[in-house]
């Protein structure tokens, strides 16, 4: 389903202009202290939440911004940041 | 949106609605083919029946119901190949054993390549193929006019055909006769469906598995497969806190009005992301590429019709101006090497899953339900689901079932 994201510098524009970009899974782990199992949950893990998660975007037909969105993948609108993220 | 889980339970679904016992031996969550599929095994190879499969809305509402039927065995890997081929060869088994129609009809799949790079790659995958016993070999184009003689073969469409890959032993089987018949098989040999239940919580103590809870009330069991289709990624973690690599995503899928026969056998095209066949109705159903980003909507969109119309009417040139009657989406969890994740009893001590199916959760449903029955009963995993251990992705092992890893690519 087509849906408009928020371009922190294009402004609201139709989904389709822009690429998913994962889950957001905050920084990537340090190299020294990297082990298989934290790498492989930073690039393959994923929690899949049927509800409101944080996620990347990239303005791929546009300004070429990475950013963050809060959607909710059971009805597939951008919302309002609605994450505790004090207590995650 | 988000239905009651009860609101199916009005007397209209199928079969007999058994009590929900205080205990079984088993429990399976999701009553797609894969948990009824490995709760039939269970009974009928394992002589396990007391054994409950617990489904939220109603058997074959996920992806079971809802796929576009196609089967085969031309995988492209070494491990993945024996998987689909004996899986192929039980359809006439369990039309037999089961004593209901599945309407196998082994049409053969055709599929296209539309570059030089796409013809090499198929002869790998021919070869693989032809190494394991499976048939299949590659077309020139007049060889593929051949068999669909509606294809168009020059150099008109955007992305002309070089060639094909003909798969003789596959083709198409009714998906809703495989989850009445395994459901009716399953229900007589003493399994409990239990549809319009809800699991939403799973007891562990000392990393074993000791009970389930559903929102009809709790069940004791030493075991739980979690077979919860598009669910289960997210159940897993909600209930247990194991991620999973898998993506959400909506397939979408769609048949035009009825026609006269044209077309004999499944096509399908990855340059054109489509694949299609014939109804015994006469319908195309034709199925599309996976939405572009994870979504649990199971809804259907304007671009993807518009996409297989192009993509159709460049494949079949007939085709112009047939009109597309019904369009729906699906569930699918999609993992990164385009193969699924089998395992079990090692994190907690009787706690299996049978996930990350993608596209390729129907053709499979009978043999992984038969192996996993016979995981679930010894506690040990069979050689042939060894290799789709959850810890290949930390090994850096992953499957080459896709020739590019199904990420959201740019130009995706
Ligand atoms: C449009 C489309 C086309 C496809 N085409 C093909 C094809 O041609 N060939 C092929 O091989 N595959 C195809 N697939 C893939 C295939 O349909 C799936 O991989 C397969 O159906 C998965 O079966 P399953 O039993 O694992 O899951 P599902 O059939 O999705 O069943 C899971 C069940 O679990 C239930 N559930 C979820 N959460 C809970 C809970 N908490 N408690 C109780 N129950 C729960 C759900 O209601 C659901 O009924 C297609 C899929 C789609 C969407
Ligand atoms: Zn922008």
């Amino acid at each position: 389903m087509a849906f408009t994201i928020v371009c922190p510098v294009c402004g609201i524009r139709r989904s389709y202009e822009f690429r998913f970009g994962g889950e957001d899974k905050g920084p990537r782990p340090e190299e020294d202290t990297l082990t298989p199992a934290t790498w492989c949950e930073y690039v393959h893990l994923n929690n899949c939440v049927a509800g409101i998660q944080k996620e990347w975007w990239f303005h791929r037909d546009g300004c070429g911004s990475w950013f963050t969105i809060y959607r909710d993948t059971t009805i597939n609108q951008q919302v309002e940041n609605s994450i505790d993220e004090t207590n995650p | 949106m988000r239905l009651k889980s009860n609101s199916y339970t009005n007397g209209r679904l199928w079969g007999w609605n058994p009590p929900l016992k205080s205990s079984y031996d088993a429990v399976i969550i999701g009553g797609g083919l894969h948990g009824l599929a490995t709760a039939y095994f269970l009974a009928r190879q394992q002589k396990m029946s007391n054994v409950a499969v617990i489904e939220k809305r109603y058997i074959g509402f996920g992806g079971s119901g809802r796929n576009t039927a196609i089967v085969r065995a031309n995988q492209r890997t070494q491990e993945n190949i024996p998987l689909y081929k004996e899986a192929l060869d039980m359809w006439p088994v369990l039309t037999r054993e089961l004593d209901f129609n599945l309407m196998f009809y082994n049409c053969g799949n055709l599929n296209l390549a539309h570059s030089e790079a796409a013809l090499k790659a198929m002869r790998l995958q021919v070869a693989s193929a032809q190494f394991q016993g499976v048939q299949s070999h590659l077309l020139d184009p007049k060889g593929c006019k051949k068999l669909i003689p509606a294809l168009d073969i020059s150099d008109r469409p955007r992305y002309p055909i070089y060639g094909g890959m003909y798969h003789p032993p596959g083709g198409i089987v009714r998906h809703d006769a495989v989850v009445w018949g395994l459901a009716k098989g399953a229900a007589k040999l003493g399994i409990h469906i239990h549809q319009g239940t809800e699991v939403t919580g799973i007891g562990v103590r000392n990393k074993k598995i000791v009970s389930v809870q559903t929102d009809k009330g709790k069940i004791y069991t030493p075991r739980v497969l979690n077979a919860a289709g598009g669910y289960s990624a997210a159940l897993s973690y909600e209930m247990l806190g194991i991620k999973l690599p898998i993506s959400v995503l909506t397939i979408q899928a769609m048949v035009t009005q009825p026609l006269k026969p044209l077309l004999h056998h499944v096509v399908s095209s990855g340059a054109y992301h489509c694949y299609a066949n014939q109804t015994l109705k006469g319908e195309i159903a034709t199925g599309s590429h996976m939405d572009p980003w994870p979504n649990y909507t199971n809804q259907s969109t304007a671009r993807y019709i518009k996409h297989q119309a192009e993509a159709m009417t460049e494949l079949l040139p007939c085709l112009r101006g047939v009109k597309f009657m019904r369009i729906w989406g699906g569930l699918a969890d999609m993992t990164p090497d385009m193969a699924p994740v089998i395992d079990g009893n090692n994190i907690i001590t009787g706690y299996y899953m049978d996930c990350g199916w993608g596209y390729f959760g129907f053709k499979s449903c009978l043999v992984t339900g038969k192996y996993m029955a016979k995981f679930m009963a010894d506690g040990i995993c069979p050689g042939i689901l060894k290799p789709f251990a959850l810890r290949r992705f930390e090994q850096h092992r992953l499957m080459g079932e896709t020739a590019a890893v199904v990420n959201y690519s740019p130009d995706n």
